[in-house]
This record gives structure tokens, sequence and C-alpha cells, in this order.
């Protein structure tokens, strides 16, 4: 079949509704009798609690309830692991605490639900929240990931003997004999802290029980509907038709969306199951600081032995991972770190030992990226490190140890973030390199412009860096696609959306099977009552699992139009032809019938059919790759920074990538945009800080600084294919690339920029103060 | 939050003394304190209103003073939780006589800042909060004139204490102050103090909070 929209740079159909304000968020929800939560939450990080008086609250004019766990009875319970620990790895140790929904006997976190309001309206509940009056005993606080695992440390969950989480080995060859071998041995401590993910639309929930329809009906900014919705059903009894989740426009997901359950979403569906009105909860930019997922922190003792001639014999990278006061998400993160750590590279010896820590700081789950940026972090900054020791370029060191394009499927020999052996399905990596040198200019920058600019005493730099990611991994999603007697193409699917374009590239697919434009391909996505099979929205995985359900669907459809057709037309199904929304005979092109007639043929209303036929043109179609894609990329800048304000400006930013089958250039290269300013943001600006205590002490956006305009470059993009072999579309996942290897080649340009400094930068977010203060040390030494 | 710093009064050490064990005279020293009351020999409870950048709302806590040497020393342990969030932390407070009748106070200790006045406050807070150290000073050395005179059979000074609005306005002025000194930036500074200017101006027609 000819691709005739896929891999077109299609405008995004969804837009002109974003733009002029007609998209449904779940903040535009406005049901009658609706009422308002508001929670109250822990200013402290670890605290015993030892009472809570409501009665207050409970009083005040317009409240309509305040609950503490104490009144959840039952229903209160620690939420279920999202994900499970690897079972494939021996002597794992794991200890799975998942968060409550209110606090029952000791808080855990700043910000964690002490109780709720329920009030006619927010500003009325928010009042009540000083109403209350809670007893809480202050604890030591555990915030250093090392100190946690210190004998004396506090402990956030009482019953464990220590704050270790998770413990696990991962090894591939021999290490300690690559070691052995090896001329140099680069080993550094590497430290990389948290970040938010500063989504635009916080979260909401909207949830509603219809007594008298005995429906639930949740509106809510998840990432996972489906799940949601699964699991509710589950918590409160109810059928899984009693249940529909409803994730409408989302503004921005980023990972922490896929969280489940947030405490918000447990207690406000069993407060509305009790009060029969709907209530409605919009969480605020300061609570987002707090009550939602974070993720970045680790602290690791990485070392990479290396011969004379620069080629890699081995990596050891041990690293404690924070995971927060829960740990609902599993290894999901610390494994993508080890798995990214080996990167595109041949790394024939790998020992790593990996320490999971509670501390007293928020949930840590995937955030775009979800651990990958650290491992490239770790890989990228050993790398650099060599070059320089060995007096080999950067851009010459990657070249000598990346995989080359025959060894694919590759086998690390490690798992994967999915439990099942981290195999790259296809790459080719030298070109993606090579391509981004060439586009930057390396060699003209590095031996014409850079001399004669710092001649000028100008401090220019310039990073080039290489980089996998895992995407598309299973289990699976699926998809109906109908043909409706307008002649339109309904699709449903249950991933979800938070702005990725799914409206435009999955009609796109849909319509090259289909012979009709995209634009009169309808989407409907993340409403478990059009489409209830499915896991959401995560790990770059929508275009690969969800894209090639639809073709697949899209693909059966397609054969029952054709057989109809056939009938209909009176001619084998070879001859005929779909375009323009019509059935043709391919030599008598006026001869055909459109797709809406044919499917009011494929309904008929009387008369009699094959026994076996199914009704409509319609149908439904999963798709569950073996293992995940792996797509790759390398990107490359060039800065100049102010040694005196320590500001830094992007003057170049190059990036090539190779996601594979490419459905829409366009929407690919807004992704990457994205990527890249968080990228920008974890490199240089953005890093949650916390005291001692727990207590985060830049919970605004006066404090915590993302990226703006001014910080965010023109982004220059090439594209190269190398299909996946997994799925039919041949695609990979590009979601979180853009983000994924910017720290790295942040630091690796810094150090450039500075080369008369002689720094090292072994962490990430770097700022401009930790930058002065290396530039301060690097004086006194000298 | 470390707290330190000195300060002169013009009075004799056991006046001054006296002064800072008299809740009467605390409270409307420190404007937006809505209430002092002494519970017991060495303690005190009540209730102020505080203001750090965005954040405001009422605190509650109480005071014990401790390891009492009269009238050289003692030590503060101060513990306060509202909506802005919690302050808990102690501290050394000494008053040495210099012998030309002026008191020299010395004082240091350690604050546990958290909830939204740490989180969202950070950055004003360590000026804030010198700024109304430095103020409540100030205003108790007026009280000590007043008190010094009185006792003295003079005529009585004037002592006016600043009102909640004044008392922010200064607090305002002396983070634009800090702001100046520190940044490079002039410009941006002065649309700073602008702004702030507006901010304090708006917020004392509304009749000081």
């Amino acid at each position: 079949m000819a691709k005739k929209y896929v891999g077109q740079r299609m405008t995004r159909t969804e837009d002109p509704r974003l733009l002029t304000g007609q998209a449904l968020f779940v903040d535009d929800v406005d049901l009658p009798d609706m009422l308002h939560a508001a929670f109250l939450r822990s200013d402290y990080a670890h605290a015993r609690l030892r009472s809570i008086d409501v009665s207050a609250a409970r009083s005040r004019p317009g409240v309509v309830a305040v609950y503490t766990a104490e009144d959840m009875g039952d229903a209160w319970r620690p939420g279920p692991p999202l994900v499970s620990p690897p079972p494939t790895v021996e002597d794992i140790v794991f200890h799975s605490r998942t968060q409550v929904p209110l606090v029952k006997d000791k808080v855990r976190l700043a910000g964690e639900p002490l109780a709720v309001v329920i009030a006619e309206s927010r500003y009325i509940a928010e009042d009540a929240l000083e109403d209350i009056l809670v007893d809480l005993e202050p604890l030591g606080a555990v915030v250093d990931l090392e100190k946690a695992l210190e004998p004396d440390a506090p402990l956030v969950h009482d019953d464990l003997d220590s704050n270790l989480a998770a413990h696990l080995i991962q090894e591939k060859g021999d290490y300690a004999v690559a070691r052995e071998k090896a001329d140099l041995v680069i080993r550094r401590r590497i430290l990389i802290d948290r970040g938010t993910a500063a989504a635009m639309e916080n979260r909401g929930i909207v949830a509603h029980w219809d007594e008298k329809n005995q429906q639930l009906t949740l509106w809510d900014t998840t990432q996972a509907p489906i799940p949601i919705r699964n699991g509710l059903a589950g918590m409160f009894g109810l059928s899984t038709h009693q249940v529909r989740v409803i994730a409408p426009f989302v503004g921005g997901g980023f990972g922490p969306k896929i969280m489940m359950f947030y405490p918000e979403e447990v207690v406000l569906t069993w407060a509305t199951l009790k009060l029969g009105r709907p209530i409605k909860w919009i969480e605020d930019r300061r609570e987002n600081f707090f009550a939602t997922n974070q993720e970045r922190g680790q602290v690791h003792d990485a070392e990479l032995a290396l011969t004379r001639d620069g080629r890699i014999l081995g990596l050891r990278d041990d690293f404690i991972h924070d995971t927060g006061a829960y740990d609902p998400y599993g290894l999901t993160v610390p494994l993508n770190t080890q798995c990214h750590a080996l990167g595109p590279y041949e790394i024939p010896n790998y020992y790593g030992e990996l320490k999971v820590v509670f501390t007293n700081r928020p949930i840590v789950s995937p955030l775009r990226g979800a651990g990958r940026s650290q491992g490239v972090f770790v890989i990228e900054r050993l790398l650099d490190l060599a070059a320089k020791e060995l007096g080999i370029d950067p851009v010459e060191i990657r070249k000598r140890n990346l995989l080359s394009p025959d060894v694919f499927p590759y086998d690390n020999k490690i798992i994967d973030q999915a439990f099942v052996p981290l195999v790259y399905d296809s790459g080719n990596y030298r070109p993606v390199l090579e391509k981004a040198a060439a586009m930057i200019d390396y060699d003209r920058f590095l031996n014409e412009e850079q001399p004669r600019l710092r001649t000028e005493g100008r401090h220019v730099g310039i990073g080039i860096v290489s980089f996998i990611e895992t995407t598309g991994i299973g289990p699976y999603e699926g998809a109906r696609v109908t043909v409706e007697t307008s002649g339109r193409i309904n699709v449903a699917t249950g991933v979800g959306t938070q702005g990725q374009g799914h409206f435009t590239s999955f009609a796109q697919i849909a319509a090259d099977q289909l012979g009709v434009s995209p634009r009169d391909v309808h989407l409907v996505t993340g409403d478990t009552s059009q489409f209830h099979w499915g896991t959401g929205t995560f790990a770059s995985r929508g275009a690969v699992v969800a894209g090639n359900a639809i073709h697949a669907a899209a693909t059966t459809v397609r054969d029952k139009v054709l057989k109809l057709a056939s009938k209909v037309l009176e001619t084998p199904e070879e001859e005929l032809e779909l375009d323009d929304g019509q059935v043709r005979v391919a030599d008598i092109p006026q001869r055909s019938i459109s797709l809406g007639e044919l499917a009011v043929r494929a309904n008929p209303l009387r008369g009699a059919v094959e026994p076996g036929t199914e009704p409509g043109l319609e149908a439904t179609a999963y798709f569950g790759p073996k293992y995940g894609a792996t797509a790759s990329g390398a990107h490359a800048m060039i800065i100049e920074v102010d040694p005196e304000t320590m500001m830094v400006e992007i003057k170049r930013y190059v990036l090539v990538e190779d996601c594979g089958t490419v459905i829409n250039p366009l929407i690919v290269e807004g992704q990457l945009h994205g990527g890249v300013a968080l990228g920008i943001g974890n490199s240089y600006y953005e890093q949650l800080m916390y005291d001692e205590n727990g207590q985060l002490l830049n919970a605004s956006f006066a404090d915590y600084l993302v990226p703006t305009a001014s910080e965010v470059p023109r982004v220059e993009i090439a594209h190269l294919e190398t299909p996946s072999p997994l799925n039919p579309l041949g695609s990979k996942g590009v979601g979180e690339g853009g983000c994924i290897p910017v720290p790295a080649l942040f630091a690796q340009a810094l150090e450039d920029a500075l080369a008369d400094y002689d720094i090292e930068i072994l962490e990430a977010p770097m700022s401009p103060n930790k930058l002065f203060e290396l530039l301060q040390g690097k004086e006194k030494e000298q | 939050m470390k707290v330190e710093g000195e300060y002169v009064f013009n009075g004799p050490r056991e006046e001054v003394w006296e002064l800072v064990r008299d809740p009467e005279v605390l409270a409307t020293a420190l404007p937006g304190t809505q209430s002092l009351n002494q519970v017991s020999e060495n303690e005190y409870q009540g209730k102020m209103h505080v203001r750090v950048g965005p954040v405001a709302g009422v605190f509650s806590g109480r005071v014990v003073v401790s390891d009492e040497v009269q009238p050289e020393s003692y030590t503060l342990t101060v513990e306060g939780r509202g909506s802005p969030g919690f302050a808990k932390g102690t501290g050394q407070v000494q008053l040495t006589d210099q012998g030309d009748g002026t008191t020299l106070m010395k004082y240091e200790g350690e604050v546990q800042i958290g909830g939204k006045v740490a989180s969202v406050g950070q950055r004003l807070l360590d000026t804030a909060s010198k700024s109304m150290i430095r103020q409540g000073l100030e205003a108790l050395n007026k009280a000590l004139q007043a008190r010094v005179a009185q006792s003295e059979g003079q005529e009585e000074v004037e002592y006016n204490l600043p009102s909640e609005a004044k008392f922010a306005a200064a607090v305002a002025k002396d983070m634009a102050g800090e702001m100046l000194s520190s940044s490079r930036m002039i410009w941006m500074a002065v649309a700073v103090i602008i702004v702030i200017v507006i901010v304090a101006v708006i917020w004392m027609s509304r009749g000081g909070g």
C-alpha cells in the first residue's frame, strides 16, 4: 500500500480547537450542583500525626463535608503498585510501599494530604482548611541519598530495617577482568538532582457518581484512563461498565500524570460515591510542586575502563536512586538508567549495582526521559573525560565505540524496564553522529572559528553527544476503526492524549489504508466508553504501539471494504482501488462506490445476509511488540559563556534523530523542540532545592526556573530512518529523545567553552551559581 | 536559617532587661503581633500576623525563656505554626553593659522554617527576618528611651510604634536595598522597587492588612 499521508508534514488537525480555546480540559467541566475540594497538606516532610480536629471546619457555612483517613474506614488502603519488581533478576531486594489516600499515622513527604474539605466553592474549601487543627510531631527527615542508608538515619517506613527500597546487581561479561586489562580507568562521582515536569496544565479531577444511573464518571488529567477505570471499579466494587474515565485534552503529561493512583483520584471518587454530587479538584501550581511526582535524583560512582586507543573495555556504574517516600512505580526509572548508560556503544563488560532509597520527598516516577538522561549523562561524561585524558577528539572516541550496523538485533544481556532482555532491534548510529557533526560544521568550528573567537577573549565551546532511546514497549494497545455512513472514518483508541498530535498522526495512518483524507478521520482517545482496552501514554510508545494497532484495524477494515465493494461492483478485489473516499475499478474509474454507501450496505435493515456476516465496516485490532524499538540520535551545540555572569548563550543547536519511519516530521520536530527545552532546563536552570528537613525552597516559577523563549534556541533538525523490524509501520518512539542527551551535551560544551579553566562538570543540573563556584575553586588552585 | 546580629540600646542594662521580658512592650514593638500573653514565669503564648513576600497569615506559637542569667543573658526557644507554615528555633541573647549608659545586645540562633513561607518566600526570608528584627529592636529602643525619660522625671518622649503597613513598607525597602547592592542590573532593581512601592501603597490604602 502506497504511503500517501504517512511521512507528510501535515499541520495538526487539533490545533484550531486548541488555539481558539474550544478544546475541553478538565477544568472546563462544569456540572450542575458541583462541589469543590481542597486538600490540607502537611508542611512537614516527616512527622507523626498525633491528632486532627476537623469540627470547626465542618461547621463553617458552605462546607459540605470534611474527611480524614479515619472517615474513609475500609476504603482507606495504600495504593496498589503500578508496576511490579523484575522477576528475572536473582537476589533482588524490593520493598513495595505505596502511597495512601490520606495520612493515617505518619507524614512521609511535605505536601502529603491530611484531610479534604468539600464545599460549595473552592474559596470556602480553602478557608475551611485553616479551621482544621492538626497536631503533628516533627521527625528527623531523610533527604540526602547517601545519608539515607546510614545506620542512624530516621526511617521513612518504620516497619523496614533501613531506607533501602530495592537492591539489585546487573552484570554482563566480567568487568573486573576488563578493568585489569585496561590502559585507562576513569572513575568519577556524578550527581544528578531532581526537577519537576512543570506541565502547563496542573492535575485536575471531576468525579461524579450518578445515583439514579448507577454510573461513575471521572474526568481526569491522567495519561492512563483505562487502568484508572479498571482500578477504581475494583476499589469501589463497581463493574467496569459502571465506570467511565475521560481524559480529555490534557495540557502536558510528561510522565507524572501516568501515576496511579494519586490520592486525589481515590479520595474524590470515594467522596462522590458518598455524597452523590459531582466534585471538582484542580491542583494549583504550588500544590503541583508538592503533590505531583518528580524525578531525576541519583548519585553515581561510575568508572569506565578503556584501551589506549579509546576503545571501551567495560563500564561499572554503581548508583543510589531516590524513589521518594513511596515506590509505586517499581524500578522503571533506575533500570532505564542502567540500560542507557550502555548507550549506542559496544560495551562488552558491565557491572551495575543499584540501591534504591526511600526519602522524605515526593514520589519519583518517570518524567520525560525517565532515568535515561541520567544514564546518558554518566557514559557521555566518562567518555569525554577519557577522550581528554587520551588526547582523542570527542567525536572520534564515540565513533570508535559505536555499535556497527551489522550487529542488530543486539542483545545487551541485561534486563530493561519491561523486565525483558535489553535488545536493540535495529540502528545505524555512525551516520547519525556524522550528520550532526557535519551540520554544526564541527571541524571548521574547532579549527577556525573557536581559535579566532578565543583570541578575541570570548569563551565559546562546542558539544556533541550520541545516545539511544528505548521506546515503544508493550504490553499492547488497541484500536477500533469504523467507516461511518457519512463516509468519514472513526478511530477509537485508549491511550489518551496530552498534546502529542495524536489526532493528526493517527489519522494519517488510518487514511493511508482507507483512501481518505486524514481530515476525514475522526479520532477518539482517552474515553473508556469509546475504547476500553489498553494501558496508556508513556515510554514514547503512542505512535509505535497504538499507531500500529490503528494500522492493523484499518487494514482489516480495508479488507472488508474491498470484499463488499467487489460484490457490489462485480469486480475482483485485485482490480479495485481506494482513493478519495471511493472504491473504484482501477481501469474504469466511473464504476465506483463511496465508502459511505458501502457502510450503509454493510448494515442492512431488512433481508438476509450470509451466516457469519459481521455488520458494518468496522474492525478492532491490537498490537503488542515482542520488545521495545530502540531509537537513536546525536545532538550538537555551540555555546558562549560569560565568565563574569556565568550566563550561557546557545549559539547553535543541531540534532539528528532516527526514530524509524517518521509518520509526520512536523510533529516529530515539535516533540524534539519541547524535549530540548526540558533538557536545557535540566542542564542549567531547573533544580528543586530541598533543605535538610525536606522543605522545598523554590516552589514557584519565580524561583524554579523553567527555560523561556530567550533560553531555548532555534533547533536545526535532520531525520534519518532505520525502520524498526518489530512493527509493520517501522516506527520508533521519539517523545523523550529531545531531552535525554541535553545535560551531557551542555556539560561537554561548558567544559570546552571554559577550557582555560580546566573544569570538570560532574553534576546536573548545573547553574550559573555552581559554575561560578567551580571557577572560583579553580582560581584558588592556581 | 541562621539569625545573628547585635544592637545598641540607649539605656542601662537593667532597663533593657525589664523591657525585653515585658510581653506588653514586646507585643507592641513587633507589629503584627495580635496577642502575647505570659502563661507562666518563663513562657509566653501569642499570635502574630506575618508577611513574607507573597505569603501572609497568622502564626500562633509560644516562646520559652530559659537559662536566664539576670540581667545578662537568656535562651529563647520559639515555636510557631499557622497557615503560612511553621518556624522553630532556639537563640541566645546576651546583654552587655557598655559602661556609657548604653547596652549592647548580641543575639544568635538557628531557626527551622517550613511550609509556604519557606517554599515560596525563600529568597525574601533572610532580608525580611533581618528587617523585622531590626525594626522590632528600634521600636524597643524607642520604648526604652520613653521609659528612661519617664523614670528620670523628664518630659515624656514621643513614642509612636510603627503600624503594620509602615513596617511592611520598611521591609520592602530593605529588600529592594539588598537587591540594589548585590545586583549589577540596576534597572531591574529599580523596576522591582517601583513594583514594591506600588504594592506597599495599595496595601496601606487597604487599611494596613
